[in-house]
């Protein structure tokens, strides 16, 4: 799988899209909880337990946090593409690409974070009061 | 106006006296005006002085009966606890952030290389901020749950209407009991508060008992609250919902759980004056006429057959008997202020209430009595005020 | 054909008197306000929303005068309520908003280096769009018929006719028509961003500003549609009694409040990154150093945007939601605090690392930081729910929001407005009034909010009229009163100071010698915007590259002449910004402000329920809108292309996606699917709510049934089909084909737009029975207005092939409608199958 993340970076290829992967993968991650608890809850008395919903959560957890490692690996790898050293900030095709891997790396890390933010809330609450 | 401001002013003036908030004053119990006298008042002065120092304003002075941060019940116990712990964090950091601005001000040219300010970036900026905010999150989430409540613990129903509000207790086992504009709770028990709403969307708040929780149409939420200390308090509506939103408050007596029974018990008994059978036999005609109102054999009207003539109970009942639109008045005597908790209640506040309620509280349903006399109008307010 | 010679003094005269007379504004009493070019329209929006905001403080005042003392009756509880709901409202859609797009309209040319925006006359349009619905909004105060259901606007309170008057229409329609005009805004600046910067400014290179307003613009994109789709609803109940939050029959109010915050968080950021914005400008200026941590304030800005968008429902605590979907949002609202304070210690790092030059741009960075901290501590402190279950509607937020839209926008945007008056104007402001007004605003300010957060948590709820002296909150509702006069005075003193500023001598170029490309303008700039479009090195091009701004003076770089008379600007890649195209672009013209008057008729006269006057102007809108782009766009240039310069030559035309226009039909429709989208959220809203829905179908509430849908389906997909075959066939010569296809596209739109309509028609759906009825109805009106919308566009694409506007070359036209037939098909892709079997499937 390294393997493969490697020859995903060793491509070079970085757009503006790259940017929003992490942060997007972050985005489904609280639309499926948000959505999922929502409905489970209004299809049933607000007293009953949730277990099934803190276990989707966890699943949907995990899943989200594949590809936001993932590309922040491969950002990372990009970011330590030869060149001159931080700040990237010539007109040059290696600086753009360094710039958007870091900036990808950096989003990479808060989304990680935020996803295990958003997850919280399934370990503290065991009903739909 | 000049009846409006009159009543104001009466209010005020009667507020001096007749209303008794217990409020809690640097620890003792005393009434509002009491404290205010004890510690100097209000004066702007003094809250000039307070304000410069927040952190003294937050610690002295008169807890407000309507205050988050003198709380009576566990979860706003809990909560003012959380604040003070949030707040003082808040001040540390707005400090440490102050200083470490001064201090990059003040800093040479080059005394923080590149890869030194992206440390600071992200160990300042990120990293800490990432764990203080987690733990903030991990402490405050189970905070969130609602109180166990058992089956048979006291429900009361509480349903928000424009502009005061429908208060029933449905205790286990017993026939409910009607009221408005007071809330009582007995302490140290579990209690279940059905929020409901009519109309619009209103707001149930009892900042020294518990959180707010919506009241909103065509849903039933639920608060669960423990009263801790008893004393009386005050409540209000948070949501914006119309034009007397302001004016839209109620008072929360909490009380020792035998005096609560007590009070349940008392609240059913009829008292001897007027049973529902009586109030039954005084159902209103459709009409009536200039004859009636003056009354039989040329005596003054009793306040009683001037309710009946007049037509409240179109509106209001008593003792089960009348109208549902308006707030029930078997327990007006008991309350503690007139209007949904905007006016003391005494003879004068309510005959000037009676007579033309929008100039008092402009947007209540109620309308105005052009035709009543300031007689006919306190002799119903006599009425209403003896115990049914 | 060879270079012209830039080291002749002749020819670059010649160059500069055919840019200068190109670039001529309109002159005349009334043609003067037809002009087009970014600083004029710039100026008009900024002066504009600047007044607007004048405005809303004086409601504030009397808001601060009127609770100054308990049981206070200086203005009636009516009186009150039109003026914070118009104060809120105001300053939200008339200033935050708007200032920022006028702001943008007005530098991001100078920032990019570019002589206009790509879409000169969509600004023009959306300029006299807001002066038309603000004044529309802020002037009904005058006839005591001004919104007073809170900006918030929530229902039943403002559906129910009886509990609230004409103000709730003004608020919804007046409104509506901003809110189209914002979204137009963003796709200008959208493109502008992305396609509009000079040569050699790669994404890396990018001013921090343009990044934020890229950011700022898609969030834009993604929040004002769902406040679009709710005010449908919204507007559907007041005038026709559909009953999408009447709990009675079947509606929800909470759907509103959804609707409104997924729009209404998301806007707090909207207001707030473009003033960061202008500190990431000002900062490095005045610490002459480049930002440190350029890619973490890239990280700041993109997270926050995502993050945003899970807040909503912070504002919905008390609403009784299940705890586990609170916990869900308190986390975000957590988590989002990381992004924001990432961007303080950049600008914490680059002062540090540099060396401060203090000026009074900086005094008001310094103070708004501090002030924008506090608010966002208490910010944190509110994203707690239980907290929140206390502070929430309290006085607590009244402070709240405060500390963050004053440190967080108004004080920036000071800031920021005595940085770049010289940029606009030519002249300095005073820097001893510009800190006189600082401190007093700073003090009044900290004066007026620091107590409210006490005032609430003692009790005091928000949008009352007044209070009982019993809370204990006089003394400190007095003291807010008194720093919100102070505050006002601040303002006062600015404003006195930008008065003065005509009678001020010219500033000298570049004042605060900063390095960013903006500042290459010289003092009396001319129209043109710049000499010559410059190949960028750096970030900070003024301090790096040298002998930078003569070269631009001189004309070196490119596009230095308008040969043929027309207004251009270079058009290059996302990435790289290499040189594309060069774009024509519209001069000054009367159609922007005529669709902006009879789009507005639609909008105000609905309002007063004058509906047939309503459908003419809006026929009218219709006919003015085609008419400017028949006129104004897809032109078919005299020659293929030509030099820009340096042995660059580019087309003059492009079409799919390298076209900026192309790029605006793509993020049009994403924002139009952002809409539908909210629509469909509704639908499952109330399935989620209800244990029967659909309801059973009794008279009036069954189903549209299964063939007319899937007919509608049918119809609009062989449109959709037919629209690319056309695309492909003209694309490879076959005229007459793609004629054909246009034609039967237009017809098979039609008939599935009727066969959509056909459903719930004949099935005898009652949207006034049943929420389920009427959210169906909405849907398939939704599409219906679209497949008109389609064949709109498909005759107009039909009508400019045969009139030899559209070409096998030339083919911008069926490229642009092609992107729309993709979202609308996606769109009928979605509805139909919805309405037809979903019921059978719940």
């Amino acid at each position: 799988m390294i393997g493969g993340l490697n020859r995903r970076a060793a491509r070079l290829k970085a757009t503006l899209w790259t940017l929003a992967v992490p942060p997007t993968v972050w985005a489904l991650h609280f639309l499926f909880c948000y959505v999922w608890a929502a409905v489970r809850c209004a299809k049933r008395g607000p007293t009953e337990t949730i277990g099934d919903i803190r276990i989707g959560i966890a699943v949907a957890t995990v899943v989200a946090l594949i590809p936001i490692v993932a590309s922040g690996y491969i950002a990372w790898a990009q970011s330590r593409t030869e060149g001159d050293p931080p700040p990237h900030n010539a007109s040059t095709g290696p600086d753009r690409l360094r710039f958007i891997a870091y900036a990808t790396l950096l989003l990479a890390g808060l989304s990680f974070v935020s996803v295990l933010f958003v997850a919280a809330p399934a370990l503290v609450f065991t009903d739909c009061r | 106006m000049r009846s409006s401001s009159s009543v104001l002013t009466a209010a005020a003036g009667a507020g001096k006296t007749n209303v008794r908030e217990q409020v809690e004053c640097n620890g003792d119990p005393m009434t509002s005006d009491e404290c205010a006298r004890r510690t100097g008042g209000p004066n702007l002065e003094r809250t000039l002085r307070l304000a410069a120092l927040p952190v003294t304003l937050l610690l002295s002075g008169c807890a407000g009966v309507q205050s988050a941060m003198s709380p009576f019940g566990v979860e706003a116990a809990a909560t003012a606890r959380l604040t003070w712990v949030m707040v003082a964090g808040a001040v540390l950091i707005s400090v440490a952030v102050a200083a470490l601005v001064v201090r990059a001000v003040r800093a040479p040219e080059g005394s923080l290389s590149h890869s030194g300010g992206m440390s600071l970036i992200l160990w300042a900026g990120a990293i800490g901020p990432t764990i203080i905010l987690f733990g903030l999150l991990i402490t405050a989430l189970p905070m969130m749950r609602q109180l166990p409540v058992a089956p048979n613990d006291l429900t009361i129903a509480v349903g928000g209407e424009q502009f005061w509000w429908r208060v029933q207790y449905r205790p286990t086992g017993a026939p409910p009991v009607e009221d408005a504009n007071l809330v009582r709770v007995p302490v140290g028990r579990t209690v279940r508060i059905l929020l409901t709403s009519p109309d619009v969307i209103h707001s149930f708040w009892v900042p020294g008992l518990a959180g707010k929780v919506d009241m909103i149409p065509g849903r039933t939420n639920t608060l669960v609250v423990r009263a801790t200390k008893a004393g009386t308090y005050r409540g209000q509506c948070t949501e914006f919902c119309g034009l007397a939103h302001a004016k839209m408050a109620f008072d929360v007596v909490a009380m020792e759980p035998r005096a609560f029974d007590a009070w349940l018990v008392q609240a059913r008994t009829p008292t001897r004056l007027s049973s529902p059978a009586q109030a039954g036999a005084l159902t209103p005609p459709l009409h009536p006429g200039p004859g009636l109102r003056r009354g039989t054999e040329g005596a003054a009207p009793s306040g009683q057959a001037l309710y009946t003539s007049y037509g409240c109970a179109g509106c209001h009942a008593i003792r089960g008997a009348g109208g549902r639109i308006g707030p029930d008045l078997t327990l007006l005597p008991q309350r503690r202020s007139l209007a949904a908790a905007t006016l003391p209640l005494n003879p004068a506040t309510l005959a000037a209430f009676i007579r033309n309620p929008q100039s008092v509280k402009a947007g209540v349903l109620m309308p105005r009595f052009a035709e009543m006399s300031d007689a006919e109008a306190r002799a119903i307010a006599a009425y209403l005020l003896e115990p049914k | 054909m060879t270079a012209p010679d830039q080291n002749d003094p002749a020819v670059r005269k010649g160059q500069e008197d055919r840019l200068r007379a190109t670039w001529a504004p309109p002159m005349g009493l009334f043609l003067r306000w037809t002009d087009t070019n970014n600083n004029r329209v710039g100026n008009w929006y900024t002066a504009t929303a600047f007044g607007f905001m004048l405005f809303a403080g004086l409601l504030a005042l009397l808001i601060r005068a009127q609770l100054a003392v308990p049981d206070n009756d200086l203005v009636s509880a009516s009186t009150f309520n039109q003026l914070f709901t118009l104060h809120g409202s105001m300053m939200m859609f008339l200033f935050a908003v708007p200032m920022f797009e006028a702001v943008s309209i007005l530098i991001l040319p100078q920032l990019l280096g570019a002589r206009d925006l790509p879409f000169p006359r969509l600004s023009a349009f959306g300029y006299w769009s807001f002066l038309i619905g603000g004044v529309f909004v802020s002037g009904s105060i005058f006839f005591d018929a001004a919104p007073d259901g809170g900006w918030f606007m929530y229902p039943p309170l403002t559906t129910d006719p009886a509990l609230s008057g004409l103000g709730a229409d003004i608020w919804m329609l007046g409104l509506s028509f901003i809110e189209v005009s914002s979204i137009a805004a963003a796709v200008e600046l959208i493109v502008g961003v992305l396609k509009c910067r000079p040569p050699g400014m790669r994404l890396n290179l990018m001013p921090l500003y343009a990044w934020y307003i890229l950011v700022v613009a898609v969030m834009i994109l993604f929040a004002f549609p769902p406040l679009i789709a709710g005010d449908i609803l919204f507007e559907m109940e007041r005038l026709l009694d559909w009953p999408f939050f009447d709990a009675t029959r079947g509606g929800d109010p909470l759907l509103w409040q959804h609707l409104f915050w997924i729009f209404g968080h998301p806007e707090v950021y909207i207001v707030f990154l473009p003033s960061i914005a202008i500190f990431a400008m000002v900062v490095p200026t005045f610490a002459r150093r480049h930002v440190v941590g350029y890619p973490w304030i890239v990280l700041a800005a993109v997270g926050t945007g995502f993050l945003s968008f899970g807040l909503w429902v912070h504002h919905m605590f008390a609403t009784g939601l299940p705890n586990i979907s609170l916990g869900f949002f308190s986390a975000a609202s957590e988590a989002v605090a990381i992004p924001t304070a990432v961007q303080i210690f950049v600008f914490i790092a680059t002062i540090w690392a540099g060396r401060v030059v203090w000026s009074t741009p900086m005094l008001y960075a310094a103070g708004s930081l501090a002030i924008f901290v506090i608010g966002g501590l208490t910010g944190v402190m509110v994203a707690v729910a239980p907290f929140d279950w206390q502070a929430h509607d309290t006085y607590f937020i009244v402070a709240h929001l405060h500390y963050v839209l004053i440190g967080g926008t108004v004080m920036p945007l000071f800031g920021g407005l005595y940085y770049y008056w010289p940029l606009v104007t030519g002249k300095k402001l005073s820097d001893r009034m510009g800190r006189t007004a600082f401190w007093m605003m700073f003090v009044g300010m900290n004066v007026t909010f620091l107590p409210m957060h006490w005032t609430g948590l003692m009790g005091m709820p928000r949008r009352v009229q007044t209070y009982q002296s019993s809370l204990g909150v006089d003394g400190l509702n007095l003291l807010s009163t008194v720093g919100a006069f102070l505050f006002a005075a601040g303002v006062a003193v600015l404003v006195a100071d930008l008065f003065r500023s005509p009678w001020r001598p010219l500033a000298r170029r570049n004042p605060w010698d900063a390095g960013t490309l903006e500042w290459t303008q010289k003092a009396d700039s001319e129209d043109w915007g710049i000499r010559s479009v410059p190949l960028i090195e750096s970030r900070y091009p003024i301090w790096d590259q040298p002998n930078f701004v003569r070269n631009i003076d001189e004309g070196r770089y490119f596009l230095p002449d308008a040969e043929e008379g027309r207004r251009e600007s270079i058009i290059t890649t996302v990435l790289d910004a290499r040189p594309l195209q060069v774009i024509r672009l519209g001069g000054p013209s009367i159609k922007p402000m005529l669709a902006a008057v009879t789009l507005g008729g639609v909008f105000i006269l609905t309002t007063y329920h004058l509906y047939w006057s309503a459908l003419v102007s809006g026929v009218l809108a219709l006919g003015v809108i085609l008419w400017w782009l028949w006129t104004g766009t897809g032109e078919i240039p005299e020659k293929p292309e030509k030099p820009i310069g340096h042995g660059i030559t580019v087309p003059l035309y492009a079409s799919g996606p390298t076209a900026p226009g192309w790029w605006a039909m793509f993020i049009t429709m994403t924002g139009d699917a952002t809409a539908f989208a909210s629509l469909i959220f509704g639908y499952f809203f109330f399935w989620t709510i209800h244990a029967d829905f659909p309801p059973p179908p009794t008279p009036g509430l069954a189903g549209p049934g299964v063939f007319w849908p899937m007919m509608a389906l049918g119809l609009i997909l062989a449109g959709w089909a037919l629209t690319i075959l056309a695309r492909e066939t003209n694309a490879r010569g076959g005229v007459g084909i793609a004629r054909i296809a246009l034609a039967l596209g237009a017809a098979a739109s039609i008939g599935g737009g009727l066969a959509a309509l056909a459903g719930p028609w004949f099935s005898g759906l009652d949207p006034v029975l049943h929420v389920y009825p009427a959210i169906v109805w909405v849907l398939v009106i939704w599409v219906a207005a679209h497949a008109a919308l389609s064949a709109i566009m498909q005759l107009y694409t039909l009508a400019r092939s045969l009139f030899g506007r559209m070409d096998p070359v030339h083919d911008a036209d069926v490229r642009n409608i092609t992107v729309y037939q993709h979202f609308f098909a996606l769109s009928a892709v979605i509805t139909f199958p919805l309405i037809a079997f979903f019921p059978g499937v719940a």
